[in-house]
């Protein structure tokens, strides 16, 4: 059995840099661009519960088969049709070369996607973004500092953290709001 | 399957509190909430990932971040850091919207067989040819013209209310002040299916015109010869049809001859259906248009049916 920690270490290490591979992998193989981000998820918890009794030797190989399986899998429970599936996945596996790229991200460049990440958040999540990581402020400062509440911070956090994890690795690191039930919730507690 | 938007949204609202330290009973809470499930957890190992790359910009800190930070209350100017390729190309549009300022023949794009390209024309609008297409543009301060000789292109036209934006399609023309769009011709066939926004489809022209047809965002229309028909359609037929824009195409349930005349389009191996029988199978799926070769495999394997081929010709049987 691996621990949580020594997992944990390896989806940094080895799994999310892929990311970016492993979302043009499903745009290519799905019908609908929308279930990505839901099939992505799906696809990270097998990795997790599979890689729980032993760590795979070749996390490149083990997440596009999972990945590749769960297509699969999943067309057949919906009942999309005899083969909704692109030609044959088989054949559609992503090339080593072009992962190894996605994986190689210089320290330079990474730091670059990450600046241009913050520079697509709307003004005021960048500013929260950027006063709490890098300048290190705690929650109740940056609320001071703004004079905002310190709920609007963490919301404000929140969205950019979202935002920032699709951009870098690989979407569009555009905003997505919560369904409108529960935003309302929040607001009526608030 | 839990929507993936809500787990984020829990796991991003646990990552924002975490980083000002968890009371012992959040913690628990936390711990509890990632313990329940595989999805929780890589979720907000996801985000947690990207955070602390986030870190590396400590790196950029100098002592002016935060009081420009705090004085920005705008959204700062966009830097324009335009790769070089970026200001080549520019340059060439603004070469392209001067030479057509001076010289209104009509600028020409084509593509050839299995070929897609993106055309920017110097309005701002966009164009995605389809494979075997030829387009026309001419796009001047007086007006904004296109010619489809051939082919299947998607426009996304800018708007520009006192500019419409019009295309020939042999007899019949398109109008529109800005809206997305896609027309197939093929010969005096056309299609018109409209994906945003508002198109008004008048023609052929001749003696006993028909009234224009307009068209709305998931309407469609087809005229064959004189006749014009208007038809509704859905939001997801209108992205299948316009899938191979990512190089794909959807069949919903179409016939295997519909299909491979589809494949044909795209390729040089041109698909051949045997026989009457094997012409009618119902085909769904996506597939990769230029892969002609996986089609083929799976209609052996699946429906197992006979293939023989002739040079760039695959002869399809039962």
């Amino acid at each position: 059995m691996v621990d949580d920690e020594a997992l944990k270490a390896w989806f940094f290490r080895e799994v999310f840099p892929l990311e970016p591979a492993l979302t043009r992998f499903i745009r290519r193989n799905w019908r609908n661009e929308s279930d990505a981000a839901d099939l992505r998820q799906d696809i990270y918890a097998k990795i997790y519960t599979a890689a729980r009794s032993q760590l795979p030797l070749n996390a490149r190989a083990f997440l596009f088969a999972t990945a590749r399986n769960h297509l699969i899998n999943t067309a057949k429970r919906a009942k999309i049709v005899s083969f909704d599936l692109v030609a044959d996945l088989e054949a559609a596996f992503p090339e080593a070369t072009s992962a190894d790229l996605d994986r190689q991200l210089t320290a330079r460049e990474e730091l670059r996607r990450v600046q241009a990440g913050l520079e697509r958040l709307p003004p005021r999540c960048r500013q929260v973004m950027t006063l709490r990581r890098i300048e290190g402020l705690s929650t109740k400062e940056v609320a001071d500092h703004l004079n905002i509440s310190t709920s609007t911070v963490e919301q404000q956090l929140a969205h950019g953290l979202k935002a920032l994890a699709d951009y870098m690795l690989g979407g569009q690191g555009k905003i997505r709001r919560a369904a409108p039930k529960t935003a309302a919730k929040r607001e009526r507690r608030s | 399957m839990t929507p993936h938007n809500d787990i984020e949204e829990i796991a991003a609202v646990w990552l924002a509190r975490q980083a000002d330290g968890l009371s012992d009973e959040e913690q628990a809470q936390l711990t509890a909430w990632l313990d329940a499930s595989a999805a929780h957890k890589t979720a907000f190992w996801r985000l947690e990932y990207s955070w602390e790359k986030a870190s590396r910009l400590t790196a950029l800190r100098n002592p002016d971040t935060l009081a420009d930070t705090l004085a920005e209350t705008r959204p700062a100017p966009r830097r324009l850091t335009l790769p070089r390729w970026a200001m080549g190309l520019a340059a060439a549009l603004a070469v392209v919207t001067v030479s057509a300022a001076f010289w209104p023949r009509p600028a020409v794009y084509a593509t050839d067989i299995g070929e897609r390209r993106l055309v920017a024309l110097p309005d701002g609008s966009r164009v995605d040819l389809n494979t075997q297409t030829r387009l026309r543009a001419s796009i001047s301060p007086d007006g904004r013209e296109a010619w489809l000789d051939q082919g299947e292109a998607y426009f996304d036209v800018a708007r520009d209310t006192a500019r419409p934006f019009t295309v020939h399609i042999g007899g019949r023309t398109v109008q529109v002040l800005g809206t997305r769009f896609s027309i197939r011709r093929d010969g005096d066939n056309v299609r018109v299916m409209v994906a945003e926004g508002r198109v008004r489809l008048s023609g052929p022209k001749s003696a006993s015109a028909p009234a224009p047809v307009i068209l709305a965002h998931d309407e469609v229309a087809t005229g064959d010869g004189r006749s014009t028909l208007k038809s509704s359609t859905t939001p997801q037929r209108v992205e299948d049809n316009l899938a191979w824009r990512r190089g794909l195409l959807v069949f919903d349930q179409i016939t295997l001859s519909d299909a491979a005349k589809e494949f044909n389009r795209y390729n040089e191996t041109q698909l051949i259906v045997g026989d009457a029988r094997t012409a009618d199978i119902r085909i769904g799926g996506s597939f990769e248009a230029a892969n002609v070769e996986a089609f083929v495999r799976l209609l052996r394997s699946a429906y197992g049916l006979e293939i023989a081929r002739d040079g760039e010709n695959v002869k399809i049987s039962e």
